[in-house]
């Protein structure tokens, strides 16, 4: 619904959802589902968030794919939601009630998507092979790439900021859909509310220089061994990055930049003991003879079914030790010895182990606050959206019309996250139908 | 000045040259990607026995050989007799 052209392209819409991720998702498919027009913007390539990267989901080992793809194909399809990849919102003003003016940026593709038909011949005879972030730099891809299989839109890329300009890609294109010609798109948005899904950063582990990430090549973050368990996984199995060794004695850390003061994150990131108990399972799976060894403060299982998945997975031999990890060094063969307090034992003790996964905790993704000019997005104290009325009214932000799904707001599990997503979009009709009915 | 639909890198690399960095990452992919297939040319490899032939660092070789892999060029053989490495060898059918 374009009302006019000048150098940015005004729309107009009921709802915009920033954020495509499962929660974003959930509060767009709800609200379009009731009617109303809904943009959704997106700053990655695809939609999908970070659960589409996942392997499986706990406690049921569903495959994540399988869950996500039809939802993620649904939001795609649907004739009320309009999809902006690669965009950003860059500033919010509130002119009233129901009125937002929002300021979104959209980065060029230098690909027609609607032409594009996924064929992957541009990335064939790409010569460029750069760190692929969607396998979390474990592997290479093309700078003419299509961001992963089940990505959507399932469309090409170029990354401008590699690509040598050969035309190579544009020569292979059947559908002539590569055009360098592109360039940035400005649009003013007139929303009538606002849902916030920007999601969640993940801790990032080279900042405990004591743990040794980055420096030993056999220490992965819980993400890294995510992908190495997906259907779409960088190695043909499970391999140590240092070596290409198949791994028989695989560690744990959890709480890594959870709890934990002196990193700044003293709170606890609600899901590292289950998708670490999770990942334990399924590496049991994997490599049958492989020991896995978990060492924990304290196991929070307190979901449905969380804890007969603990008990499942102690019963499956995954050994859990109360330890607390103070450092990690490595032995030439590129082995890893973790010397830890054992809490139990009230003692001091090392192990030895020839991959290490360091179950990282989660983040806000700040910024969002940062764009809304005339009014304050209210954070909590550790940077999360603040939920204005958190028992009576979950989505409520400190601006009225403005409202937070998923772990924008804080911490949660997937099912809380389409739970919260769906709180938002409920949210959002009744201020939508204020003074309407 | 009309862009001829198919042609546009050259459009955009007289706007935009190419950045030096760019061009070197390039050439160091294409230099490692020839002394793998060259290594792995007669007899299939583990990472271990092509680090030592190619005097590159283990993890390097890890990951270019899973690009290439990724690339199908490249494709995992048996698994040596310690259970430990797995064989790489060239494609039969690989693409280049």
């Amino acid at each position: 619904m374009i009302m006019e052209e000048t150098k940015k392209k005004i729309l107009e819409y009921d709802a915009l959802v920033v954020g495509g991720g499962i929660a974003g998702g959930e509060s767009a498919l709800n609200l379009a589902n009731l009617g109303y027009q809904v943009l959704l913007v997106e700053k990655d390539l695809t939609i999908g968030g970070k659960m589409i990267m996942l392997s499986k989901v706990f406690p049921t080992l569903d495959c994540a794919a399988c869950i996500t793809t039809p939802k993620v194909s649904e939001i795609a399809r649907h004739k009320n939601i309009t999809i902006l990849t690669g965009a950003e919102v860059k500033k919010i003003n509130k002119l009233g009630e129901h009125r937002f003016e929002v300021d979104v940026l959209q980065k060029p593709r230098y690909v027609h998507v609607a032409d594009c038909t996924g064929c992957q011949l541009c990335e064939d005879v790409c010569p460029v092979s750069v760190s692929d972030q969607y396998q979390y730099g474990m592997v290479g891809r093309k700078a003419a790439y299509i961001p992963f299989s089940i990505a959507s839109p399932r469309a090409a890329a170029i990354d401008i900021e590699n690509c040598t300009l050969c035309g190579a890609c544009e020569r292979a294109c059947p559908t002539k859909c590569i055009d360098f010609t592109q360039t940035e798109e400005e649009y003013l948005v007139k929303a009538r509310s606002v849902v916030v899904a920007t999601g969640f950063n993940l801790f990032d582990p080279l900042k405990i220089p004591r743990y040794g990430y980055g420096r030993f090549k056999n220490i992965i973050t819980s993400m890294q061994m995510e992908r190495q368990l997906a259907p779409t996984r960088p190695f043909n199995t499970i391999l140590r990055p240092g070596d290409g060794k198949l791994p028989d004695n695989i560690a744990y850390v959890l709480c890594t930049g959870s709890r934990d003061k002196s990193v700044g994150n003293p709170i606890c990131s609600q899901v590292c003991c289950m998708y670490s108990i999770k990942q334990a399972q399924l590496l049991m799976g994997a490599l049958p003879m492989a020991d896995i060894t978990i060492y924990y403060l304290h196991i929070r299982a307190f979901g449905k079914g969380f804890n007969e998945f603990y008990a499942q997975a102690q019963d499956m031999g995954v050994e859990f030790i109360k330890g607390k990890v103070g450092k990690i060094s490595e032995k030439e063969n590129g082995n890893l010895i973790l010397r830890y307090e054992d809490i139990e034992a009230g003692v001091v003790k090392e192990a030895e182990h020839d991959m290490v996964v360091l179950s990282v905790g989660i983040l806000p993704n700040q910024g969002i606050a940062d764009v809304f000019e005339n009014e304050k997005l209210e954070l909590d104290p550790f940077n999360f959206v603040q939920q204005s009325d958190m028992l009576a009214s979950p989505a409520k932000t400190s601006i009225d019309g403005v409202f937070v799904a998923g772990t924008a707001s804080g911490p949660m599990d997937i099912p809380d996250s389409i739970l919260s997503g769906g709180a938002a979009s409920a949210e959002t009709t009744s201020y939508l139908r204020r003074g309407t009915l | 000045m009309e862009i001829e639909k198919g042609k546009t890198a050259k459009y955009l690399k007289e706007k935009r040259p190419v950045p030096k960095e760019v061009t070197e990452q390039l050439k160091s992919f294409t230099k490692t990607k020839k002394a793998i297939l060259n290594a792995l040319k007669e007899v299939h490899k583990t990472i271990p026995e092509l680090a030592m032939e190619l005097n590159m660092p283990k993890e390097d070789v890890v990951y270019q050989l899973m690009s290439l892999v990724k690339y199908g060029q490249v494709a995992p053989d048996d698994i040596d007799d310690m259970d430990e490495y797995f064989y790489y060898k060239i494609k039969s059918n690989g693409k280049n």
